[in-house]
C-alpha cells in the first residue's frame, strides 16, 4: 500500500512535523487545540517525492544540471543561478502530476468548497518545509477552482528551485534537484485586516506583554515588512491595551479582481491612518494568543487574520503559529538574584531612590 | 553661557499688595528667610498641593510642622534610611513648599545601614503585634483628647468647694491654659505616632515596585498598586457604613421615604424621631457613629472641611441617592470580596508568568512583605487624618468658642486665624482680664483686627497663583516619599518649568496614568472640598488632589483628574479600587480645566485632553 501523502489539517498535530512541514502540522495542532484556523489540507513531503519521482521530472533535472557549474560564493554567478531557476521551474512547471494525485488534490479542493457552501472557493497554496525557511519558498493566494488548485500546488513545489533556495543548497552542497517540502492548501479569509502577534514583547522579553500588529487587508503586508503597521502592546493579565500606535499604514495588500493579482493598492487619504482593529477584537487576539502560547508551552509569534463578512468573534482566524525566535529561545535566568524580600528591601533602601531632573 | 535651568527664588517672588503682612501668621521658623538664604537658594521647592493645596490658615498649619518632624526624624533617627533623609518647609504667600534634602556623609549612610539592618526586620517580622498596640494606643489617645476638659464658662468666683475643705490653689485661668498645651501636646503625639510605620511601608512598595520591574519591565504603575492596594481597609468602612443604613431604610419603608426628601438633615432626623421604626434607624446610627461618620468631608487637614458629624447634610446627601438607586434595583456596595479576588487573580496569573523558580520565590517574599505592612499606608489615615483630627477640630472649637464669648475674637472659627503659638497669647490675655476684676480692658480689638486682616489676606492668596516651584532643581532627587507620594519627576518638573503662562490655550495636559481606562464628559472642577454637593453624576471630577474620605463620590463620577499626586497617592488608590480611569499629578489640572468643559481622561496614557471648552470661558 502505497504511503499516505494527503491530510485534512483536522487530522494532523505537532507530531507530524517531518511528514506534512512545520506550518501544516501546527495548524493541524491548533485545530486539536479549539483555535479558529481556516479549514485546508495539506500535501506531505511524499506527495512531493512522488511527484518527482513518478514523472520525468527528476530525470529531466539530473540532465540539466550536469552541464550546470557555478559557484554559490561567487556574487558574479548569481546571473547563472537565476537562469538556472527559470529553466528548471518552467520545466517543473510543465509536467502533469501523477493522474491519481491530481484527481485527490482536486476531490479534497471540491470537499472544501462543500464544506464552504460555495464554488470555486478561494484558497492559498502555501509552502510547509519540515524545517522552517520563513520567506524562502513561494505561496499563492486567492486560487480559486480545481485546475488552479492543482497548477498552483505545483507551482509551490517549484518554488524550491527558486534561485535563494538553489543558492543555499549550494552553499550547504546539499543536492540541488532534490529539496521535499509539503504544501498547505487553505481556505482564504478575505480578511479585512491581518497581521502578527507575539506573546512576549519582543522589545525587552516582557513576557506580561502581548504585542499586536495589524494593518489592512492581507497578512503578507505586514509579515514582508511593506507597510507599517498599527502597533498595540496589550497586558495579559490586566488585558489593558496600554499602547497604541496608529500608523499610516499606505496601502493594503489585496485581491485585483480586474487583474487576477494580488497587489498593494493605494489606501484613500482619509482611510490610512484609522486603526485597522477595534478594541474588541484586539482583546479577543490577545485571550486567543494567551491560549497558544499555553497550548504550545513557549511564547509565540502568531499570524492572524480578521475577516470582513464574519461577525465577531468567529471572524478571527490563526493561519500561523511558531515559537518566537529570540526571547523564546533564552534560558530563563534568575533576575533577582535568588534574593528573599528582606534583602530585596535592604538593597533599595541601600540604594538611593533617584529621580533624574 | 546657557540658561540657568531654574524656578525663581523665594525672595524673586513677586507677591500681590493684597497679601502684605501675611508673614506674621506664620511662626519665623516656618519662612524663607536671609539668614538661609544660601541654603535656601540651591533647593529645589515644590508647592505641596497634596497637604497644603490653599492658603493655610495659621492654626492649621499645626499638622504640616507635625510631619515635617514626624516624616523626617524616622528616615534620619528611628528607622535610620541610610541614604534618606528629611524633607523640609517653607511658607511663602500662604502656600507650603516642600524640598527633599539630599543624602547625608558616606559615614553617616553606614552608620544608618546597621542600625536599619538591625530595626527593619524586625518590624516587619512582629508588624501584627505592633499594628494591634498601634491602634491600642492611637485610640486611647483619641478618647483622652476626647474627654479633655475644655472650660466652658469663666466664673465670677470659684466655688466653695475650691476653697473649703481644701484650697485648690489655681483657678480656671490655669486650667485654660494648661488644657490648650496639653492639647497641642496631644495633636503632636498622634503626628508622630501617624509616621510610626509609614516610611516603611512605603520603602516596601517600592522595593516590590522594583522587583516586578525587573522581572516585568513594561509593567505599570497601575498594576503594581493593584497588586498591592487591600481591599478591607478603615478608610472605607465610612461609606459601607452608610450603604448598610441605606439598605435598613429600604427595609422601613417611611424611613426610606424620609431619607429621599429635598430637605436638610436636620429636619430628616426631627421626622423620624417621630416614628418607631425611624427612632430605630437613628439608633443604629448612633451606634456607628463613633468613630465611622468622625470621616472629614475634605482630607482631614483643614478645619473648614468639616466632618460628617458636623455637617450631616453630606452623608445624608449620599444616603439620599443610595437610597433612591437601591428602589431602582441597583447595587450600591462595592464587593469587596470581588476586589480581593481580582488582586489575588493579577498577582497569581502575574507570578505564573514568572520563568525562574528562584525568582518565584523572591517574588512571593517580596509581596509578603509589602503586603504585611502596606495596608499601614491605607489605615492610619482614618485613625489620624479623619476621626483624630474631627476630635481636635471640636476641641478648637471649644477654645474658640471661650474667646468668642468672651468678647477676644468675634466668629468661633476666628481662632484658626492665629498659630499654636499665638493662641495661647490669646487665652492669656482672656484669663488675666478675668483675674484682674472688674473694668479691665483685653487687647480684644488688636486680636479682632488682627483676625479680620488675616481673612482678607488668604481671601488675596486664594486668588494668587502661586508657582509651582522655586529654587535650582538638583540633577537628581533621591529622596523616596517626594517621590512617590508626589510624584515628583523631572517630565513633572519640566512641565513645570515650561510655566504657567497661557493657560487658556492649552488643550492637552499630562500626569500620572495612576489607573487605567478612558473616559469623556463634563469636568467639575472642585476647588473647594465642599463644593462636592454641586457634583453631578457622570462628571469627571477635578480636584487639587483627591483623598479617600470622597469614597461616595467615586460612585457618582466616570475618573478623577488631580493637581498633585503620585501613583499611590490616595486617589490613585481609590480611583483603582472603583475601576475609573484617573490622572493624578497634572500640575495644573484644576487652573487650566473649568467646569463645563469636556475633558477626556486617559488614564492608561496619562493624558487629559480639553475637547471642548464650556461656553462663555
Amino acid at each position: 500500500m502505497p504511503e499516505k501523502w494527503i491530510y485534512w489539517l483536522k487530522e494532523l498535530g505537532q507530531e507530524n512535523s517531518t511528514i506534512v512541514g512545520k506550518k501544516c502540522a501546527n495548524l493541524g495542532e491548533m485545530m486539536k487545540g479549539g483555535f479558529n484556523v481556516p479549514s485546508g489540507y495539506a500535501l506531505s513531503v511524499e506527495a512531493y517525492k512522488r511527484f518527482m519521482n513518478e514523472t520525468e521530472a527528476t530525470e529531466r533535472l539530473l540532465k540539466y544540471l550536469v552541464s550546470f557549474k557555478a559557484d554559490p560564493n561567487n556574487v558574479s554567478d548569481t546571473l547563472k543561478y537565476d537562469k538556472a531557476s527559470q529553466d528548471i521551474r518552467e520545466m517543473v512547471e510543465s509536467i502533469k502530476m501523477p493522474s491519481d494525485m491530481e484527481k485527490t488534490v482536486k476531490e479534497y479542493y471540491l470537499e472544501l468548497c462543500r464544506i464552504a457552501g460555495r464554488e470555486n472557493i478561494y484558497v492559498a497554496t502555501r509552502s510547509a518545509g519540515p524545517v522552517s525557511h520563513p520567506g524562502q519558498y513561494e505561496t499563492y493566494l486567492n486560487v480559486s477552482g480545481s485546475e488552479d488548485v492543482v497548477k498552483n500546488v505545483t507551482r509551490v513545489w517549484s518554488s524550491t528551485f527558486n534561485t535563494r533556495s538553489i543558492i543555499a543548497r549550494a552553499k550547504l552542497g546539499l543536492p540541488l534537484h532534490y529539496d521535499p517540502i509539503g504544501v498547505a492548501v487553505l481556505t482564504m479569509v478575505d480578511a479585512k485586516a491581518a497581521g502578527v502577534m507575539f506573546t512576549v514583547n519582543p522589545v525587552n522579553g516582557d513576557e506580561s506583554k502581548v504585542v499586536i500588529e495589524g494593518s489592512f487587508g492581507l497578512g503578507e503586508a505586514v509579515v514582508s515588512g511593506n507597510v507599517t503597521p498599527d502597533r498595540y502592546l496589550v497586558d495579559k493579565v490586566t488585558l489593558e491595551i496600554e499602547e497604541r500606535v496608529i500608523s499610516d499604514k499606505g496601502s493594503e495588500y489585496a485581491y485585483n479582481p480586474k487583474t487576477k493579482e494580488m497587489e498593494y493598492k493605494e489606501l484613500p487619504p482619509d482611510q490610512r491612518k484609522l486603526p485597522c482593529l477595534e478594541d474588541r477584537e484586539i482583546l479577543e487576539l490577545t485571550k486567543i494568543s494567551k491560549k497558544v502560547e499555553t497550548h504550545f508551552g513557549c511564547p509565540q509569534d502568531i499570524e492572524y487574520s480578521i475577516s470582513r463578512s464574519l461577525p465577531f468573534p468567529e471572524n478571527i482566524f490563526l493561519v500561523q503559529a511558531r515559537p518566537e525566535s529570540v526571547w523564546g529561545k533564552k534560558k530563563k535566568e534568575s533576575v533577582l538574584g535568588k534574593k528573599t524580600g528582606l534583602e530585596l528591601l535592604f538593597e533599595k533602601a541601600f540604594t538611593p531612590t533617584k529621580v533624574k531632573i | 553661557m546657557a540658561t540657568e535651568r531654574r524656578f525663581p527664588f523665594a525672595s524673586e517672588v513677586k507677591l500681590p499688595r493684597e497679601l502684605e503682612g501675611w508673614e506674621e501668621m506664620y511662626a519665623p521658623q516656618r519662612l524663607f528667610s536671609k539668614d538661609r538664604e544660601e541654603w535656601d537658594n540651591n533647593h529645589i521647592w515644590f508647592a505641596d498641593k497634596i497637604h497644603a493645596p490653599e492658603p493655610l490658615y495659621p492654626l492649621d498649619d499645626i499638622f504640616q510642622e507635625a510631619w515635617q518632624i514626624a516624616l523626617s526624624q524616622n528616615n534620619t533617627r528611628v528607622f535610620c534610611i541610610p541614604p534618606a533623609q528629611g524633607i523640609a518647609q517653607r511658607i511663602l504667600g500662604c502656600y507650603m513648599y516642600i524640598t527633599p534634602v539630599e543624602p547625608p556623609s558616606q559615614a553617616t549612610i553606614g552608620e544608618k545601614a546597621a542600625l536599619f539592618g538591625k530595626r527593619v526586620p524586625y518590624v516587619f517580622q512582629n508588624y501584627d503585634m505592633l499594628w494591634g498596640k498601634w491602634l491600642q494606643k492611637f485610640q486611647a489617645l483619641g478618647k483622652e483628647m476626647e474627654s479633655l476638659e475644655v472650660v466652658k464658662e469663666l466664673v465670677k468666683y470659684v466655688p466653695d468647694d475650691e476653697v473649703i475643705p481644701l484650697v485648690k490653689g489655681y483657678t480656671q485661668s490655669y486650667d485654660v491654659i494648661a488644657s490648650f498645651n496639653i492639647l497641642i501636646n496631644m495633636i503632636f503625639k498622634s503626628w508622630q505616632w501617624h509616621f510610626e510605620y509609614l516610611n516603611l511601608a512605603y520603602a516596601a512598595y517600592l522595593m516590590f515596585a522594583d522587583a516586578a520591574r525587573k522581572l516585568f519591565p513594561g509593567i505599570k504603575e497601575s498594576t503594581i498598586g493593584k497588586m498591592v492596594a487591600g481591599a478591607d481597609v478603615a478608610m472605607f468602612r465610612p461609606e459601607e457604613e452608610l450603604c448598610r443604613l441605606s439598605r435598613l431604610a429600604i427595609a422601613e419603608r417611611p424611613v426610606a421615604n424620609t431619607l429621599k426628601k429635598d430637605i436638610p438633615a436636620e429636619e430628616k432626623i426631627k421626622e423620624l424621631k417621630s416614628t418607631e421604626g425611624g427612632r430605630k434607624w437613628l439608633e443604629e446610627l448612633e451606634r456607628v457613629k463613633d468613630p465611622w461618620f468622625s470621616v472629614s468631608c475634605g482630607s482631614g487637614w483643614f478645619h473648614y472641611e468639616g466632618s460628617w458629624v458636623n455637617k450631616m447634610n453630606v452623608p445624608f446627601t449620599y444616603m439620599q441617592s443610595y437610597v433612591q438607586r437601591l428602589e431602582k434595583g441597583e447595587t450600591i456596595e462595592r464587593s469587596l470580596t470581588a476586589i480581593s479576588e481580582e488582586r489575588e487573580r493579577i498577582v497569581d496569573e502575574y507570578r505564573k508568568l514568572i520563568k525562574s523558580e528562584d525568582d518565584r520565590k523572591s517574588f512571593d517574599d517580596a509581596f509578603g512583605i509589602v503586603r504585611t505592612i502596606y495596608r499601614y499606608a491605607e489605615d492610619h489615615i482614618f485613625w489620624v487624618e479623619h476621626w483624630l483630627h474631627t476630635i481636635w477640630f471640636k476641641k478648637v472649637r471649644e477654645f474658640g468658642k471661650l474667646l468668642a464669648d468672651n468678647k477676644i475674637l468675634k466668629k468661633v472659627d476666628d481662632i484658626f486665624l492665629f498659630n499654636r503659638f499665638e493662641v495661647p497669647m490669646l487665652l492669656e490675655d482672656l484669663v488675666t482680664t478675668w483675674a484682674l476684676g472688674e473694668g479691665v480692658p483685653s487687647r480684644s480689638k488688636f486680636w479682632m483686627e488682627k483676625a479680620e486682616k488675616r481673612e482678607k489676606i488668604l481671601e488675596a492668596a486664594r486668588k494668587w497663583m502661586a508657582p509651582p516651584a522655586l529654587g535650582i532643581p538638583p540633577e537628581e532627587i533621591v529622596e523616596p516619599f517626594t517621590i512617590m507620594l508626589w510624584g515628583v519627576t523631572s517630565a513633572q518638573i519640566d512641565e513645570w518649568i515650561k510655566g504657567t503662562g497661557a493657560e487658556k490655550d492649552v488643550t492637552e495636559i499630562k500626569g500620572f496614568a495612576s489607573s487605567a481606562g478612558v473616559a469623556e464628559g463634563p469636568a467639575r472642577v472642585l476647588k473647594l472640598l465642599e463644593d462636592i454637593v454641586t457634583l453631578k453624576e457622570g462628571e469627571i471630577m477635578v480636584a487639587p488632589t483627591t483623598n479617600p474620605s470622597w469614597a461616595p463620590v467615586f460612585t457618582k463620577i466616570k475618573a478623577a483628574v488631580t493637581d498633585i499626586g503620585g501613583l499611590t497617592s490616595h486617589a490613585a488608590i481609590v480611583s483603582r479600587e472603583y475601576g475609573l480611569p484617573s490622572v493624578t499629578g497634572t500640575g495644573v489640572a484644576t487652573s487650566v480645566i473649568k467646569t463645563g468643559d469636556i475633558i477626556k481622561v486617559d488614564g492608561t496614557t496619562g493624558i487629559v485632553i480639553i475637547v471642548k471648552r464650556a461656553k462663555g470661558k
